[in-house]
């Protein structure tokens, strides 16, 4: 096996270690917190409470019912917020971490060319997948574009398979207000 | 009115936001089969989608095939199995789970990212290591 296959592997290795660990930091300063599961219960109930009526609710109803509506909208609100509000605590710790982390891999695959790229990314794209290597051959792989790549893949796939991921219902209805809870990843 | 989905099935319980029990798998090739349960289905769609970026992925990988054809190949196929599977064989009703598009972009980004990242492991690995 070569260096750079030997290094590919390591990459996709290193992912889903730090997907792991982000879901295990996580788990520990917020998922298992009475107030967590309190909040996300709340939530979804009330997500599909609310998804439930805006489907069956008509242009003929009254006034009554759409400011019913509008406070459990509010209401809602308020309780993503607050479920963002405990997140928090866990995205500053993981946030921490893995900047240690990243600056730690980075200089070990500082102008390391990691894969050969099947296709040659947009140039706008080329800052990331050919960064700090040498030479102008766009199909060399840097770390961090890989990197990247493999936490998009393996970090939902994770939350899935261990259940932790937050259920559509109540993505939708947070969309509104601060977005989809952010990845916890981070990288510099 | 969609045909072919309406047997009235026990709901079968999945498991917490995601992961699917293997009863569930068994109705996915059934034509006739209920869904109950949208979450559920939207999970089904979530992991062909999946399965389908490591399929192509590979297969890309191996020919090898390059480019930005590989790119585009991979999005057609992706939408257009999933849009078969939950329109003329399922014949779902789109509408009942927000549109074609909603259906089309579930799971969507994470399957391009996988698909990508197997597509390079194969081609490194087969035609520079």
């Amino acid at each position: 096996m070569s260096t750079m296959f030997a290094d590919t592997l390591l990459i996709v290795f290193i992912s889903v270690c730090t997907a792991l660990l982000a879901e295990g930091i996580t788990w520990v300063l917020v998922y298992r917190t009475d107030k967590y599961k309190r909040l996300k219960a709340e939530v979804e109930k009330q997500s599909k409470k609310l998804e439930k009526k805006k489907e069956t609710i008509t242009e003929s109803a009254g006034r009554q019912q759409k400011k019913k509506i509008e406070r459990q909208e509010e209401k809602l609100k308020n309780n993503n917020r607050d479920l963002s509000m405990v997140r928090m605590k866990s995205m500053f710790a993981i946030g921490f971490c893995f900047t240690a982390l990243m600056g730690m891999f980075n200089s070990i695959f500082d102008g390391r060319v990691v894969a050969k790229l099947p296709f040659s990314p947009l140039s706008y794209i080329q800052g990331l997948s050919h960064r700090n290597l040498l030479g102008d051959d766009t199909t060399d792989c840097s770390f961090i574009f890989l990197y990247i790549l493999c936490t998009m893949s393996i970090r939902q796939n994770i939350q899935k398979i261990l259940g932790l991921a937050p259920s559509r219902a109540a993505t939708k209805q947070a969309g509104g207000f601060l977005g989809p809870p952010p990845p916890s990843g981070k990288f510099s | 009115m969609s045909g072919g989905r309406r047997k009235e099935e026990p709901p079968q319980p999945q498991l917490a936001n995601g992961a699917l029990k293997v009863s569930v798998w068994s109705k996915v090739l059934r034509s006739d089969a209920a869904w109950e349960d949208k979450d559920e289905f939207l999970d089904v769609i979530y992991w062909f989608r999946q399965i389908i970026a490591v399929v192509v992925g590979v297969i890309w990988g191996v020919l090898p095939l390059r480019g930005f054809l590989g790119i585009a190949g991979f999005c057609l196929i992706n939408a257009g199995v999933l849009y078969l599977y939950f329109s003329s064989y399922l014949q779902i009703d789109e509408e009942e789970y927000g549109g074609t598009w909603e259906l089309t972009k579930e799971g969507f980004m994470t399957s391009f990212a996988l698909f990508m990242v197997i597509w390079i492991i194969f081609y490194t690995a087969i035609h520079y290591d």
